[in-house]
């Protein structure tokens, strides 16, 4: 599967995490992956054990029970370029987000793409290229590389 | 934590251990699917002819759920016992092979071969080949590999599974037959218990005993050998006795379980119970004993096979002569089979029968002994390349499977593949999934590690809190390596490949006793770099017990003070030289992991 453009959105300027939760799977519902329901999955699950990846990532995706809420597969990406804090009230540390990519998994198609996102945000500077891209074709062609 | 699989004492595998191991296994592909038992058993009995409401059209379900539906669910969970839902999927594959081998018999055991068998081959396969698999290419690489090998594996499965099957349960009618031909009736329940614990009951029920059930009904008008494989007595005693002296998850099914051998008549519902403690074959077979002896004693028998085996069936074609011999043989076997499987299941004080509250007690026991070797925090994990010595698999355990572990399991692997190990897999599963083996390697959110020691208290346990760029990585390759015995690099390359930008007089020149605030700069293209570099910084300072504050601002929003230390890119730097005069400027060549940055914290208060 590939990366649609308009699944990115760009400059976002959220205060809670559940805020940028819902903004990615409303890019996912938008796309016709997932139904309504799937985004309160989302934040359930990251409720339950963060999706918070470390270098600024984070990947919001549904519990098992919310997979029956899922058309087809898809992934967005919503930029944050100011942050947004991803932790627990009891963690120690700001979990600190730029880059989210809403999740919506059907047969393991999306594990390529999620493979290579995590190639590619394992360099913190090359998530630093994600929270900087100006548009979303520069997105697309930057995670693209990584396959090559 | 770190068990160490080699460290623990073996145990001595007894015949009694790996009969018992044998037993837990057969019954643990069985356990899940006792739904679809009951179902079909329940199908039968209600609307097949001679049922409670026969119905031609409904009892199409019968033939099958029998010989399908069961066979292809026992070997579907049994695949999965050995490798997870590749497992389970080629496990079913395989299984139909068997099943469409001899329609005339329900493939039970053969499901019991075949599932555990394919999956086992598909995990060779995959040892040998998925770490050769290209980034991109798994998916086509997992169901190519599954698809072909599940064909291959079918087709064996009815050329050769299937037949192994039919000599087997030949051998057992051949040796009911021998026995009878002695006139010692009663003994035949030595071969007959087992074989229906073995699901061979249909095979020597239909195959031997209604045959000659019916020559001989046919003759003096009754039989005793529709009784022996139908007489719900033995395992009505045996689901007693589970009942009163059971454990855990089977004593809390038991009685459900009665009700249905008993009432329903279907048997297949007892067999996991002696499969799970193999020693209760003896009750079986004494209560199977005993009853036919019972029935002999009173010249007792039936005027045509009872199927299914319930209570209900077995009067229903009781002869008229026979009423209290049948019920008499009913009961005495099902007293002796009580009796001598409660005394079984008491004196058993053992905690490995396979049940669930046993294992759950095996666990805490484990974890008792592993306490004081807490989960280690994430920098402090001190990873003994022993522990590591057997390690033949790495998965990576999420929740559910579809996002976090899928890329940790995708850095790894190529972690793995660069350093030039390849005997090793690394894959991802949810942590439900996980289960014990030896020679894993587990890796964990460190919310899921207490989840994952459990289901997995023998494998190498990691926990790690960030996905990507986690130093465990590094450290799992590293001690890999050292076992293998690749001549060595340098674990770690991140960061310190990164060279330090020769600019120690640039530091000379800054005044770090009048900073009162770092600052990084938004500009132009670059507000979500920035973001992230204060954070990365304030992280550096507060670990290092730094207190000056660390702030992100817009490059017109600062003043021009000299309290400002601002840290730049060379491009940002020269913007900040033409618009402020006071302000201290560092100048890095990446602002989020430069070595000056380190330096920098430690000059600053």
């Amino acid at each position: 599967m590939e990366l649609k453009k308009d699944m990115i959105l760009l400059n976002q300027d959220v205060t809670t995490r559940d805020q940028a939760i819902r903004l990615a799977g409303q890019l996912l519902v938008d796309g016709g992956c997932v139904d309504e329901g799937y985004i309160d999955s989302m934040i359930a699950r990251n409720e339950d054990v963060s999706t918070y990846m470390g270098n600024f990532i984070a990947i919001p995706h549904g519990t098992d029970e919310g997979k029956k809420h899922i058309k087809k597969t898809g992934i967005s990406v919503v930029q944050i370029p100011m942050g947004v804090d991803f932790s627990n009230d009891d963690d120690a540390n700001e979990q600190l987000v730029t880059v989210v990519f809403g999740i919506a998994g059907l047969n393991n198609e999306h594990l390529q793409l999620l493979s290579q996102i995590a190639l590619f945000c394992s360099d913190v500077s090359n998530v630093a290229k994600l929270a900087d891209a100006q548009s979303a074709d520069e997105i697309i062609d930057l995670l693209q590389e990584v396959g090559k | 934590m770190q068990a160490d699989t080699s460290s623990k004492p073996k145990k001595k595998s007894s015949l009694k251990a790996k009969v018992q191991k044998f037993g837990t296994a057969l019954s643990s592909m069985v356990m899940p699917n006792i739904a679809a038992i009951i179902a079909w058993g329940l199908v039968t009995a209600i609307f097949m002819e001679g049922g409670w409401a026969p119905n031609a059209t409904i009892a199409k379900l019968t033939s099958p759920m029998l010989h399908y539906l069961i066979p292809i669910l026992i070997g579907y969970t049994g695949g999965r016992m050995v490798y997870d839902e590749r497992g389970a999927l080629i496990g079913a594959i395989g299984t139909l092979g068997v099943i469409v081998g001899d329609l005339n018999i329900p493939e039970f055991l053969g499901a019991m071969i075949m599932g555990p068998l394919s999956a086992w081959c598909l995990k060779k396969f995959d040892q040998a080949f998925q770490s050769k698999v290209k980034s991109g290419f798994e998916m086509i690489y997992n169901n190519f590999s599954s698809g072909i090998l599940g064909l291959i594996l079918a087709i064996l499965g009815m050329l050769i599974v299937t037949p192994v099957v039919e000599w087997g349960s030949g051998l057992m009618s051949s040796a009911v037959d021998a026995i009878m031909k002695v006139h010692l009736l009663p003994l035949t329940a030595i071969i007959i218990e087992p074989a229906k614990v073995l699901f061979l009951n249909n095979a020597i029920g239909n195959g031997i005993l209604v045959p000659l059930g019916i020559e001989q009904a046919a003759k003096v008008g009754k039989s005793v050998l529709f009784l022996l494989e139908a007489n719900p007595g033995p395992g009505l005693g045996i689901l007693l006795a589970f009942c009163f002296f059971g454990k855990g998850d089977a004593k809390g099914s038991a009685p459900g379980a009665a009700i249905i051998h008993f009432f329903g008549g279907i048997h297949e519902i007892y067999f996991p119970y002696i499969l799970m403690k193999p020693i209760l074959i003896v009750a079986a077979i004494l209560g199977g004993m005993s009853g036919t002896f019972t029935f002999q004693l009173f010249n007792a028998g039936l005027k045509a096979a009872a199927s299914p085996g319930s209570i209900i069936a077995v009067l229903a074609m009781t002869a008229k002569d026979s009423y209290l011999g049948i019920i008499a043989g009913v009961l005495v076997s099902a007293a002796v089979s009580f009796l001598v499987a409660s005394f079984i299941l008491k004196r058993d004080k053992s905690t490995d029968s396979g049940d669930l509250a046993a294992k759950q007690k095996q666990m805490e026991q484990m974890k008792a002994e592993s306490k004081g070797k807490e989960m280690p925090s994430t920098d402090e994990v001190r990873t003994s390349i022993n522990s590591y010595a057997n390690v033949n698999k790495i998965i990576f355990a999420c929740d559910a499977g579809m996002g976090s572990s899928a890329m940790g399991a995708s850095l790894l692997r190529d972690k793995v593949k660069k350093a030039g190990i390849d005997n090793i897999s690394v894959t991802n599963t949810a942590v439900s999934r996980l289960k014990d083996e030896a020679g894993l390697l587990v890796v964990t959110q460190e919310e899921l590690a207490e989840r994952a020691l459990e289901k997995t208290p023998s494998a190498v346990h990691v926990s790690v809190d960030n996905f990507l760029s986690s130093p465990k990585y590094d450290e799992i390759v590293a001690n890999l390596k050292a076992l293998s015995q690749v001549t060595d690099t340098p674990a770690s390359e991140i960061g310190e490949s990164k060279k330090v930008a020769a600019s120690g007089d640039q530091l000379a020149k800054i005044d770090f006793s009048s900073i009162k605030e770092v600052n990084f700069i938004r500009h132009d293209q670059h507000q979500g770099s920035a973001t992230m570099a204060t954070s990365i910084f304030q992280d550096k300072m507060a670990k290092a017990g730094k207190k000056t504050p660390v702030k992100a601002v817009r490059i017109n929003e600062l003043d021009d003070e000299n309290d400002h230390l601002v840290i730049a890119t060379k491009a940002a730097g020269k913007n900040l030289a033409v618009r402020y005069s006071n302000i201290q400027i560092v100048v890095v060549k990446d602002i989020l992991q430069d070595k000056l940055l380190d330096e920098l914290v430690k000059k600053l208060n």
